[in-house]
């Protein structure tokens, strides 16, 4: 096993060190981020590694605050008649008083520079290119390690990326990565561990292999998130309630049916956040198309299907407002009609009896309740849209709801796909429904087919 | 843990991960555990991401008594399998009686074959044809061991058990060959049964064979047996002769040659038709059973998983280098030094471009233009100190960070003045999530007791008033 790689993140105060290395090591927890100058104040630590090996070390620095004296008292300590190298310049500094009093912050920076195989710079892309940060990177590059700038903040609108590429290249430096640390690239942490290996080369097959873990845990992710969203589609679809055909108890049923889907639409957003290790309040969660971990809008409001831009057909509309259907059997309402599809295109026993279940229950005076086709259309978009917006870690989620992907038209007007339809005639495989059988291999199938339909839309969107 | 261990080793594969089902079933229908425990001591005992899983899904399973659930399910499993032995071998015996009756009337041998062999045959067709076109399907006897086993179980922690069970088999398709397995088996068992039975029955009594048709004419009978009876024959069974056949098709022949004949041709087609493809299929089912437990692992893409792997194997941990927190130095509050002073500076601090430089001013006051190197600040700080000023105001922009090194520079600067104040230029109303800047500004130039503001000070800078004391006095 060889020994990780080990990386000093270094830069000024307040440009997101503490933000970057959360967002490498997506561990929402890690360290302190504020507004304030020199939040953190010591160095701290983070191992990142692929199926058990250590692969690369990170560690975060407080923020160098007056480069421009410390490079001033650096060249005063070097003594007329001597000549020292960089290094042994820096190796005096550290040995002094001086180190410990005025320049602590910045000796530990250096320090932790020292003991690294390179640093990272980071750079906040939105100050313009002033001498304290040439300063900083003069004292830095002392350390003879190599030395790689990440602009950060470069989603902002304000960002100076070509100030700062001719500058750093005029340093010496023509290696750089854009990495937003709030927003970041899809690919972007890719890119930075690209750019680290050609700097690094004795390292590439270690970040090589980083990348493809990282990779592939992206993938995994995306697949469980489709799975879990079409568990909920699947529940929501089979969904059914029987009820008398008295209209107070179809408004209690109603109201409970809405209130279960409400609830296990929740539970789906609780599992995506956890999975993508969000967590509430956290900065980045607040960059997410929610209010508190939850939907702003409600599942059941008119308003909510419109600007997701659902098309309801006209005498279709009040149903679709309320959420509910009543299930006409052979009345040939469009959600009837679909079940009734659904139950010939299964073609089995069990179906078969479900329908003589309902039929039987429509002789005894009883009507079924399903949740209308539209609500599982917007069940669908909405939570595809956070998982986009999980995938890019708050990337654009505030202006998701716009987008439309041509893929996503599918979910708005086109035909529901054959596993939601198919689950319209198995209330079995709905965990709202008692009697629940959903360790069906049926179910297991067609939810395993329809994970895959999601992944590779949520995929699709996540590469164009 | 040592209890853990050890019955993680007592544990086969194949259980090992029908428990980490289980698990995962449970958590994904009644939400998640309280499991802190359990990941401690899987990340203790290491090993790949499915071992600890395994661990941390055994330890949750002894806790909660899923292992004794499990115990108990494979308990009513094999007293499941045991009645159904006990029914195969009486059905067994029966079919033999079934097919040759008590003696007394001559054994009609086609009907004898029926009875022996038809339902056999029928099931077989119904298992090779669910193969082909089903996905899975243990066939109605595999199901009916699924259900006696859950019903002998009783145990109400088994809920998740067979279900388990079932989804971790159809992963490998491992549930056909199992349930078809039992299935082979018992007709196996079943067949074998009614072989000795057969054979005892015909040791100890004496059975005359005929055939009868209407319809159908001699020659097609005898071609019949003979056809049944040509694979026996290969490995040693009495075909009966032609005439042995069309003499049986009158009446029965009452001769030693001919009972033997027939009694042999009948236990070899028993043999080679029911006995021999249940045991070959037996085998197969056996071997691909094997073959696939070995392969058995669980799907590691299932949502459940996902979720625990970050805790289990984290990818990343934090390592805590210093312990020591150094504790923040608070500056001390500038105070002037110069008793005689004369004019007004006006300097910036680290501007870009946004604001013209140097704003509206009289020429009262001197522009000393915007520091930004060391070169720069050291030759105003040089020059500051020969020719102090009454009056220094400082320009700086709030987007900058209040660092140490720019405080630094102000408390210098001040100390060169008679009176010191700062204009934090003003935000543009896109960039208001940055107040939070300068209400840091504010709270460090206050700790530095230098008045700042937020409006360019002129009157003050260039007279020594306030504005408002200047309006006050017309």
């Amino acid at each position: 096993m060889s020994q990780p790689l080990i990386l000093a993140v270094v830069g000024h105060t307040n440009v997101g060190k503490t933000s970057l290395l959360r967002t490498l090591t997506r561990d929402p927890g890690f360290g302190e981020v504020s507004p304030r100058p020199s939040t953190t104040r010591r160095v701290e630590g983070a191992r990142l590694s692929a199926g058990g090996e250590p692969l690369l070390e990170l560690y975060d620095t407080p923020g160098m605050e007056d480069a421009i004296t410390l490079l001033d008292y650096l060249e005063r300590l070097q003594r007329p008649e001597e000549r020292l190298d960089p290094p042994a310049l820096l190796e005096r500094f550290l040995a002094g008083s001086e180190a410990r009093q005025r320049f602590e912050q910045e000796a530990r920076v250096l320090r932790q520079l020292l003991a690294s195989d390179a640093g990272l710079y980071v750079i906040d892309a939105r100050e313009p290119v002033l001498a304290k940060y040439k300063d900083e990177l003069a004292v830095l590059a002392m350390c003879g390690k190599p030395l790689l700038p990440v602009l950060n903040f470069v989603a902002s609108e304000q960002h100076r990326d070509e100030e700062w590429r001719q500058a750093l290249a005029r340093l010496g430096l023509h290696a750089l990565v854009r990495f937003d640390s709030v927003a970041p690239p899809l690919d972007g942490e890719r890119r930075l561990y690209e750019s680290l290996a050609l700097m690094l080369e004795r390292a590439a097959p270690q970040l090589q292999r980083l990348i493809k873990d990282q990779a592939a845990k992206a993938e995994e992710r995306r697949r469980a998130g489709g799975q879990l969203i079409a568990n909920l589609l699947l529940d929501v679809a089979a969904c059914r309630r029987s009820v008398s055909t008295q209209p107070e108890l179809e408004q209690a049923a109603m109201q409970e049916l809405r209130d279960a889907v409400r609830r296990r639409e929740q539970r789906c957003v609780d599992e995506l956040l956890r999975l993508y290790a969000f967590r509430l309040g956290d900065a980045e969660a607040s960059e997410l198309p929610l209010l508190d971990g939850r939907w702003e809008s409600d599942l059941f409001n008119p308003e909510t299907l419109r600007q997701l831009g659902i098309k309801v057909g006209g005498g279709m509309a009040a149903g679709a407002a309320a959420g509910a259907t009543v299930d006409l059997l052979l009345g040939g309402a469009s959600l009837g009609g679909a079940a009734l599809l659904g139950a010939l295109a299964g073609g089995t026993a069990q179906t078969a009896r479900g329908y003589g279940q309902r039929l039987a229950s429509r002789f005894r005076g009883q009507r079924e309740l399903t949740v209308d086709d539209a609500v599982v259309r917007l069940l669908a978009l909405r939570q595809m849209q956070l998982l986009k917006a999980l995938e890019a870690r708050g990337h654009a989620a505030s202006h998701a709801i716009q987008l439309a992907a041509p893929d996503e038209r599918e979910w708005r007007e086109g035909k529901l796909p054959d596993a939601v339809q198919r689950a319209r005639a198995h209330p079995e495989w709905s965990s709202l429904n008692s009697g629940a059988r959903l360790e069906q291999a049926e179910r297991q199938l067609w939810m395993q087919r329809l994970a895959e339909q999601l992944f590779s839309q949520v995929a699709l969107s996540a590469s164009g | 843990m040592n209890q853990v261990l050890q019955t993680k080793n007592s544990l086969s594969r194949l259980e090992r991960q029908w428990l980490c089902e289980a698990v995962r079933l449970r958590e994904e229908q009644a939400g998640p555990l309280e499991d802190s425990e359990a990941i401690r001591h899987a990340r203790k005992a290491g090993g790949t991401l499915l071992q600890r899983i395994e661990s941390r899904a055994l330890w949750l399973a002894q806790r909660d008594g899923l292992l004794e659930a499990l115990r108990h399910w494979q308990q009513g499993a094999a007293l499941a399998v045991a009645l159904l032995l006990i029914m195969a071998v009486f059905t067994g015996a029966g079919l033999a009686f079934a097919a040759l009756g008590d003696g007394r009337a001559p054994v009609n041998v086609f009907w004898a074959l029926g009875s022996l062999l038809g339902l056999h045959a029928l099931t077989l067709l119904g298992w090779l044809l669910s193969l082909l076109f089903m996905r899975s399907n243990g066939g109605a006897l595999g199901r009916l061991w699924l259900w006696l086993s859950e019903k002998l179980a009783r145990d109400a922690r088994a809920a998740q058990l067979a279900p388990a069970l079932l989804l971790l088999l159809q992963r490998q398709r491992l549930s056909q060959w199992a349930l078809g397995l039992l299935a082979h088996s018992l007709w196996l068992l079943a067949l074998v049964c009614a072989l000795g039975m057969l054979l005892l029955l015909l040791s100890t009594r004496r059975y005359d064979f005929v055939w009868e048709t209407t319809l159908l004419s001699a020659n097609a009978f005898v071609a019949l047996t003979q056809a049944l009876g040509a694979l026996p024959a290969m490995i040693g069974f009495p075909l009966p002769a032609p005439d042995i056949i069309r003499a049986s098709g009158y009446s029965a022949v009452d001769a030693e040659a001919a009972r033997q004949a027939w009694s042999g041709w009948l236990l070899g087609v028993l043999v080679i038709y029911g006995i021999l493809p249940r045991l070959l299929l037996s085998a197969l089912c056996w071997w691909r059973w094997w073959q696939g437990q070995a392969k058995l692992s669980l799907d590691l893409s299932q949502p459940g998983y996902g979720l625990l792997r970050e805790r289990l194997q984290p990818s990343s941990q934090r390592l805590d280098v210093e312990q020591h927190q150094p504790d923040e130095t608070s500056p001390s509050p500038v105070q002037s030094i110069v008793t005689a002073a004369g004019g007004a500076v006006l300097v910036g601090i680290e501007l870009d471009d946004r604001y013209p430089w140097p704003p509206s001013i009289p020429d009262t006051v001197i522009d000393a233009g915007i520091l930004d190197s060391r070169e720069q600040r050291q030759q105003l700080l040089d020059e500051l100190s020969t020719h102090p000023p009454a009056r220094l105001l400082i320009v700086c922009d709030p987007r900058r960070s209040p660092d140490r090194g720019t405080l630094r520079l102000m408390t210098e600067l001040a100390r060169t003045a008679a009176a010191t104040r700062i204009w934090l230029l003003p935000l543009t109303s896109d960039e208001s999530f940055e107040q939070e800047r300068v209400e840091i500004w504010q709270e460090e130039l206050l700790k530095l007791q230098l008045p700042q503001s937020q409006d360019f000070p002129l009157a003050w800078l260039s007279t020594g008033q306030n504005r408002a004391a200047k309006e006050g006095a017309p």
